[in-house]
């Protein structure tokens, strides 16, 4: 009997697993997709101010171009590029990962796993 | 007049401040002319403090600051605010509050008289290095050169009753860790019983609370004032409060669960010199003007570089003495997989990579452009992906936390744990199936409400239900956690499930808002004391009698030509509707309407931690 309930249980998580891969691939719209890019891009004019959650001419403008060009099908990757060709690297609100920031991405990481190192370490799995 | 005043007093506690540190040396005080002194010294800061604020009220534009950052047409209350609405204010308020701290603490009872007076003489020690720096580079009591009968006035953006009030609070959350800094000190240099440890408990949750508060109270500001219909920027202010508060809750936490280990009282001094040396730090990067925002009033280098010499000194001496005075050879950890004490040393660890994380998150571009002379920035996203990611174990550790044992890895009725936690899972994910899915919604959900579920199966399982002050006292740990998870809900819900709408209106018009039909009546000027407001009237669900009327619109403030943004917001207990009036355009006027499921969520969890901030400091 409490076999069943379990197996009943791992049914339902396995069943939704499912579902969410479904949801997970399914393909955003092109608002969509406009709203994640600006999101991660720096208004120029305005103080500390993503593109997407400013009305400045300059945020209005490149929501433009973002937009133009994903319907173009150019990727996300390329329009960043292009718009730090323009404006330079300031412009990202996530640095880029190349050399300059490679201390920057990987220091929180090293740092978790020296953390769990240690914890490993010093704690004993069994009682005395 | 009051200038004078203010400035003599200012400079004759700094006086009486040098003359403690030398009565240590030279002449020995009793205790009760000991006490007189100090708290001496904090009454004349503190009028010195009111005479600025008296110059403010009154608008004495002789006063060279006052002139800067007044005006006689401003209401009353954002005439006090402007006191502190200013980098020499602020300066003279920090100061202010560390003397009140000093004070207060001259008050405390069952403490060994030694420590208290040497505790004291540390923060004399502080008053002097933060006086000198007031009264050398930003001296609030300058005269006004030339004879002028008007003030420049105060920046629009801070002309608002929460940002009156943030300050202070925020202040006393910072300046409150001095305190907590100097018994730690205090306490290496005497070393003698554990007495100090529950005294540098209560400060520190004290200070903690405070913090909590100015926090939340910066960024519900910012929330329906800025006008984007966020709350949190990862602006590299927020980050800069948000360091000392993550290392504080680590302090706090390690301070609860000591129980005369002498390795975690080794990391509680360390802790202790971090929190107060991340809070001068703050104070440096937003003075000296390095980064900008709404905060660094005025840049000037030699502010900068006196408060980088103050936080070294701080800091230096801090860890110079932890170092040399570091308390007795440890001895083990009673360390399980998992018990109490292993549960602190990962949360512990956490909390500090995520501080260390914030950190170099907030200053790396200024690492960057010294090194490669050019301009990055580090924003939402890398915090997003770094520190929240951290977080998790942390947040799942905590929901059963406060019930593990001291000595064994067992949790009782483990059994209902993992039942609840199914449960739970197959919930969400059938919510979050019906609703858009979104991978953060997901995992913030159920993290939010395991945090909570758990915490009262804790409740119910492992206590006897009593309606007294005692048995909130014991339970307050898991209210705490609760207040947390219920945090987390709302920060989910509010940033991922947030829906947006456009809609381009003439006066008139009817639209549709989350089902319900909303009117947008007319647009509206008019005048007020010292701006001039734009509101565009909406009546929010005309089709009942008790429709809601909703303003949002802009001021304009002629002083200072400057034009903010006046959200409109509907709050409701489980969504706020949020009304941005933008520009017009061919007599059509652009309205942005944000609908932030569960942010009232955000506000109540921070109260219940505040409470249970309170709460903690009264138990033993």
């Amino acid at each position: 009997m409490k076999l069943s309930h379990f197996s009943r249980i791992l049914h339902i998580v396995i069943l939704s697993f499912m579902f969410f891969t479904i949801k997970l691939f399914a393909v955003e719209n092109i608002d969509e997709r406009v709203k994640n890019l600006t999101l991660e891009l720096r208004c120029m004019t305005c103080q500390n101010q993503s593109i997407y959650d400013s009305d400045a001419e300059f945020s209005n403008n490149i929501k433009k171009i973002v937009k133009n060009k994903l319907q173009k099908g150019e990727s996300e990757r390329d329009i960043k590029k292009f718009l730090v060709e323009r404006y330079g690297e300031y412009i990202l609100f996530r640095p880029l990962m190349n050399f300059s920031n490679i201390f920057l991405w990987s220091f929180p990481f090293i740092l978790l796993i020296f953390g769990s190192f240690f914890v490993l370490i010093k704690t004993k799995r069994k009682k005395v | 007049m009051s200038s004078l005043i203010g400035f003599l007093s200012l400079v004759f506690a700094i006086g009486i401040n040098f003359y403690l540190i030398l009565s240590r040396y030279i002449f020995k005080f009793k205790k009760q002319r000991f006490n007189f002194s100090i708290r001496l010294s904090s009454l004349l800061t503190l009028l010195s403090f009111f005479s600025l604020m008296y110059a403010y009220v009154t608008s004495d534009f002789s006063n060279y600051n006052v002139f800067q950052n007044s005006h006689s047409d401003k209401p009353l209350i954002y005439k006090i605010s402007g006191t502190w609405g200013n980098h020499e204010g602020s300066m003279l308020l920090w100061l202010c509050m560390l003397s009140i701290f000093s004070f207060l603490f001259s008050f405390s009872k069952n403490i060994e008289n030694n420590f208290q007076k040497l505790t004291l003489i540390i923060q004399a020690f502080l008053h002097i290095l933060f006086g000198l720096f007031i009264v050398f580079t930003s001296n609030p009591f300058l005269v006004n050169s030339i004879f002028v009968d008007e003030g420049l006035g105060l920046n629009p953006i801070l002309q608002d009753p929460g940002l009156a009030v943030h300050p202070p609070i925020l202040y006393a959350g910072y300046v409150g860790y001095s305190i907590v800094f100097s018994i730690a000190i205090a306490g290496l240099f005497q070393n003698t019983d554990d007495e100090w440890l529950y005294v540098a408990k209560k400060w520190s949750l004290i200070s903690w609370t405070f913090l909590t508060g100015g926090i939340a109270l910066g960024s519900y500001w910012a929330y329906y004032e800025l006008g984007w219909g966020g709350w949190w920027f990862w602006d590299p202010v927020e980050n800069i409060s948000l360091m000392p508060w993550i290392a504080g809750l680590a302090l706090v936490h390690s301070l609860i669960m000591v129980r005369g280990e002498q390795a975690i009282k080794k990391w509680i001094v360390f802790l202790s010199i971090l929190c107060f040396s991340l809070s001068v730090f703050g104070t440096f990067l937003v003075r000296s003007g390095i980064l900008t925002s709404v905060h660094s009033f005025a840049a000037d280098a030699s502010r900068g570089i006196f408060i980088l010499l103050i936080f070294f000194i701080i800091t230096g001496f801090g860890f110079l003495v932890f170092l040399l005075k570091e308390p007795k050879k440890s001895n083990n950890l009673n360390l399980f997989f998992i018990n109490k004490v292993s549960a602190l040393l990962i949360n512990n660890i956490l909390m500090i990579i995520a501080t260390l994380t914030i950190l170099l998150g907030t200053i790396y571009p200024i690492i960057i452009e010294v090194l490669y002379n050019k301009r990055i920035s580090v924003g939402g996203p890398y915090f997003n992906s770094t520190v929240i990611p951290i977080m998790i174990p942390g947040f799942l550790l905590m929901s059963i936390a406060p019930i593990l044992s001291w000595q064994t890895n067992k949790i009782n009725n483990s059994k209902k744990y993992v039942l609840g936690f199914i449960i739970l899972s197959i919930l969400v994910l059938i919510q979050s199936y019906f609703l858009d899915f979104n991978t953060w919604g997901f995992i913030g959900l159920l993290l939010g409400f395991w945090i909570i579920l758990a915490s009262i199966i804790a409740i119910f399982t492992s206590y006897k239900i009593k309606l007294n002050i005692k048995f909130f006292k014991i339970i307050n740990p898991h209210i705490a956690h609760i207040g947390v998870g219920i945090a987390i809900v709302g920060i989910t819900c509010s940033s991922v499930f947030q829906n947006e709408l456009d809609f381009n209106l003439i006066e008139g018009d009817e639209f549709t808002v989350n089902g319900k039909t909303v009117l947008f009546e007319k647009i509206e000027t008019t005048n007020q004391i010292n701006f001039q407001a734009l509101r565009g009237k909406f009546l929010y669900d005309i089709e009942k009698n008790l429709s809601k009327k909703i303003e949002a619109g802009k001021n304009y403030y002629p002083v200072s030509k400057m034009i903010t943004s006046e959200a409109g917001i509907l709050h409701q207990w489980n969504k706020d509707i949020y009304f941005i009036l933008g520009d017009q355009k061919n007599n059509e006027w652009f309205v942005k309407v944000l609908i932030n499921p569960f942010v009232s969520f955000i506000w109540l969890g921070v109260i219940v931690m505040m409470y249970s901030g309170l709460i903690a400091v009264t138990r033993r």
